[in-house]
């Protein structure tokens, strides 16, 4: 593992003391579930596995961490940024209860507040009663949203990633192929070239797709479109793709669906500079639709977001209309208008794009056409 | 992560059969004077819902509502434009969106003639908000923690589970007998596995190759197959071969397996193998565990050394050093656990 070093691990807990400090918190827990771990990475920058972690940040002093799994706490120790490391019992949880004792904090900020299990629920209440405990779940997103130098360094090692694994995604499809072994191939794939995870969904069929699903036993057949979002991790860091590839010859309805869609990803990109909202870029999306009679596809009818935030989670700051948060310099994301459509079925296209001090940068080099196999370009 | 093959085979689990763990569950239900049974489940831990429904939760949460008497319910966030792939990969008929817990179980406890008791199903693991939203979703009503009524019916698998078991058991033995050998790059063994087990139908794959001191790795996969999991774990001999505390695990892991027996704490093995480890380097510490396999999308992490192994029940037997540097090796095997000890899952015989 590429860690990371003593300039970040400062800028890091620097930048959440301060918002601890402006919210009143005189402790922060980051409890970090099974699937959702970002907050653990980014405050001790190790690899845990464990069910359930928590990184507990006073205002002032060291910070610790628990976890539920042995194996965690020399993983965390080494990486030596938190070295104080207690295995966390569940559900008793009385070493996370002692602990609050002995800090007896009057206000807890809990990131992940909203999946904090009953057992330890009841262990804060029990080691710090009459504290005040709110949600942190905003004040860690928000810490996380600026990348750093070092932070963009590993988003675009994951970007070389991604247009590896969309390029074996295309090579292996061919009539006859089940959708799951697309997934194993390219899962071969990313993992030979290092990815720590994937998450991937896909499609494939003709205007009857109507959303992206796991893989099935569907076996693909001349003419399909097969759509993918394939998101490799590196050394903690997601970063999406999303395209998609007709087995065959593209028809004319699928190369309409690909300008329609790659009209929405340029106008969601015009718009990108420090101090956008992420509302502002799905309204550019959207309007594309808008303007060609398609209005109702951007709906949760059919779609859920135009895109979302990427770095030590996948799935960040949803661009959605009605979502005003500010996208800084720095911030990460991919712009994907995806969604259904009556003229080729749904339709998964876009790039993940870092916001730069004048507009923005695309992190891939894969080409945004639509794909046909044998290797070809049907629509560009 | 949930990225491999998902599907409903009525050749492969009867189409009876999960509605016959549905109607068990509320049988249980009412005994214990349970109007209705909620089951949360995240993409971290679903396999509750899975095997009740063969409902695959790859993203986000959802709570199951399974009334003592009537068809069962999946109340989620996430958009009706994911129903028809639910409908398609699942028994579920009754799916419901919405954007929050409190209306979704409102929703479901309102054509209910009276307040009843609402059972939360393994309620330490509940996230407290989301018992705050069913509670505040159902005045009048007893909401009551329960243990884990589910888990206890997938303990020991059926039939035709434990012939999913037994090919998965097969494809992972045959997919690591290829990448044990010295001389192949981390990168390589990971990727070997992901296209052979995913390519067999694997669901989820967690394969790590850990390190530990005198050259010494171990090639480590967890693996979900269907609703059912397995993990193996084997050595990588080095070029220069094995020291003797490398060999000592190999014995360890036999001992433990020796000690498995139906009606033993899952201690017992666990204590047999650490007896037979000697010589490990200094600073390491080693820990046996054995764990349900129904208890494997958290690694174990929740589970009880007390616990008794039942017969027919389907345990990980693995033994694990821990280095200072933050370095691991591990062996481990899954194995069924017969009436005179533990059966190999792919051993013909097991499913003759």
């Amino acid at each position: 593992m590429n860690g990371a070093d003593d300039v970040e691990q400062e800028l890091r807990y620097t930048r959440v003391r301060e918002a601890m400090a402006e919210q009143g918190l005189d402790l922060l827990l980051a409890y970090g579930p099974g699937w959702r771990r970002e907050n653990i990475r980014y405050l001790t920058d190790a690899r845990v596995t464990g069910s359930a972690a928590l990184v507990l940040v006073p205002a002032t002093g060291d910070p610790a961490a628990f976890s539920v799994r042995p194996a965690d706490l020399a993983v965390i120790a080494q990486r030596g940024w938190v070295t104080d490391v207690s295995r966390l019992d569940f559900p008793a949880a009385t070493v996370l209860t002692e602990r609050l004792r002995d800090l007896a904090p009057a206000r807890i900020g809990v990131a992940h507040l909203e999946l904090l299990p009953q057992a330890l629920a009841d262990a804060i209440a029990a080691g710090a009663p009459g504290a005040e405990v709110v949600s942190a779940t905003g004040l860690l997103d928000n810490a996380r949203m600026v990348k750093s130098d070092w932070e963009l360094a590993q988003m675009r090692r994951s970007a070389a990633v991604c247009a590896a694994g969309w390029q074996k995604f295309v090579d292996v499809l061919e009539p006859g192929l089940p959708e799951y072994r697309i997934v194993a191939e390219v899962e071969a794939e990313l993992k030979r070239l290092g990815a720590e995870d994937n998450f991937m969904l896909i499609a494939s069929g003709g205007d009857e797709v109507m959303g992206m699903t796991p893989p099935g036993p569907r076996l693909l057949e001349e003419g399909d479109m097969v759509r993918t979002e394939l998101t490799p991790q590196m050394n903690g860091y997601w970063l999406q793709i999303c395209r998609s590839a007709v087995v065959g010859k593209a028809s004319d309805a699928q190369r309409r669906s690909f300008d329609l869609f790659n009209e929405a990803v340029e106008a969601g990109l015009s718009v990108v500079r420090p101090g956008i909202t992420a509302h502002e870029v799905a309204v550019a999306e959207n309007d594309v639709f808008r303007k060609h009679g398609y209005g109702e596809y951007c709906t949760a009818k059919y779609t859920r977001v135009r895109g979302h935030g990427h770095g030590l989670h996948l799935d960040e700051t949803p661009i959605i209309e009605g979502n005003h948060t500010v996208l800084p310099e720095r911030a990460v994301f991919i712009v994907h208008p995806n969604t259904y459509t009556p003229i080729a079925g749904y339709h998964v296209l876009g790039d993940p794009v870092v916001v730069t001090a004048t507009g923005y940068e695309v992190l891939i080099e894969t080409e945004r056409v639509l794909f046909e196999t044998p290797q070809g370009v049907a629509a560009a | 992560m949930k990225r491999g093959l998902v599907v409903l085979d009525t050749a492969e689990v009867p189409e009876q059969e999960r509605p016959d763990r549905v109607v068990r569950l509320q049988r249980r239900l009412a005994d214990e004077g349970v109007t209705i049974g909620l089951v949360y489940a995240d993409v971290h831990r679903s396999d509750d819902v899975g095997y009740l429904t063969n409902l695959c939760i790859y993203w986000n949460e959802g709570i199951l509502a399974v009334p003592a008497e009537g068809d069962p319910a999946f109340l989620m966030k996430l958009s009706p434009r994911v129903h028809p792939w639910m409908r398609r990969s699942s028994t579920l008929t009754d799916l419901r969106s919405g954007k929050g817990f409190t209306a979704l179980v409102q929703g479901f406890v309102e054509n209910a003639a009276e307040p009843g008791v609402i059972g939360l199903v393994d309620a330490a693991l509940w996230p407290a908000t989301a018992v705050d939203e069913v509670r505040a979703a159902a005045p009048g009503w007893d909401v009551r923690p329960l243990g884990g009524l589910v888990r206890e019916q997938r303990l020991v698998p059926s039939a035709a589970e434990l012939g999913l078991l037994g090919a998965a058991a097969g494809h992972l033995r045959t997919a690591l007998d290829a990448v044990v050998g010295p001389d192949l790059p981390d990168g390589e063994r990971i990727a070997v596995l992901e296209q052979a087990l995913r390519g067999a139908g694997y669901t989820d794959l967690m394969v790590e190759v850990v390190h530990g001191p005198d050259g010494v790795s171990a090639v480590e996969v967890t693996g979900q197959f269907r609703f059912s999991w397995l993990r193996a774990a084997r050595l990588v001999t080095p070029a220069a071969g094995a020291p003797q505390w490398a060999a000592s695990l190999q014995d360890a892991l036999a001992a433990a397996r020796g000690a498995v027996a139906p009606g033993e704490a899952a201690a017992v093995p666990a204590a047999a193998a650490e007896k037979t480890l000697t010589g490990l380097p200094a600073g390491a510490t080693a820990h046996a565990t054995v764990v349900h396999q129904a208890d494997l999308s958290t690694g174990g992490d929740y589970a009880s050394p007390d616990e008794q192994l039942p017969v027919g029940s389907v345990v990980v037997v693995a033994v694990e050093v821990l280095f200072p540097d933050g370095g691991r090796v591990a062996v481990a095997d899954t194995v069924r656990v017969g009436e005179t000890g533990a059966e190999q899952l792919d051993d013909k015989e097991l499913h003759a």
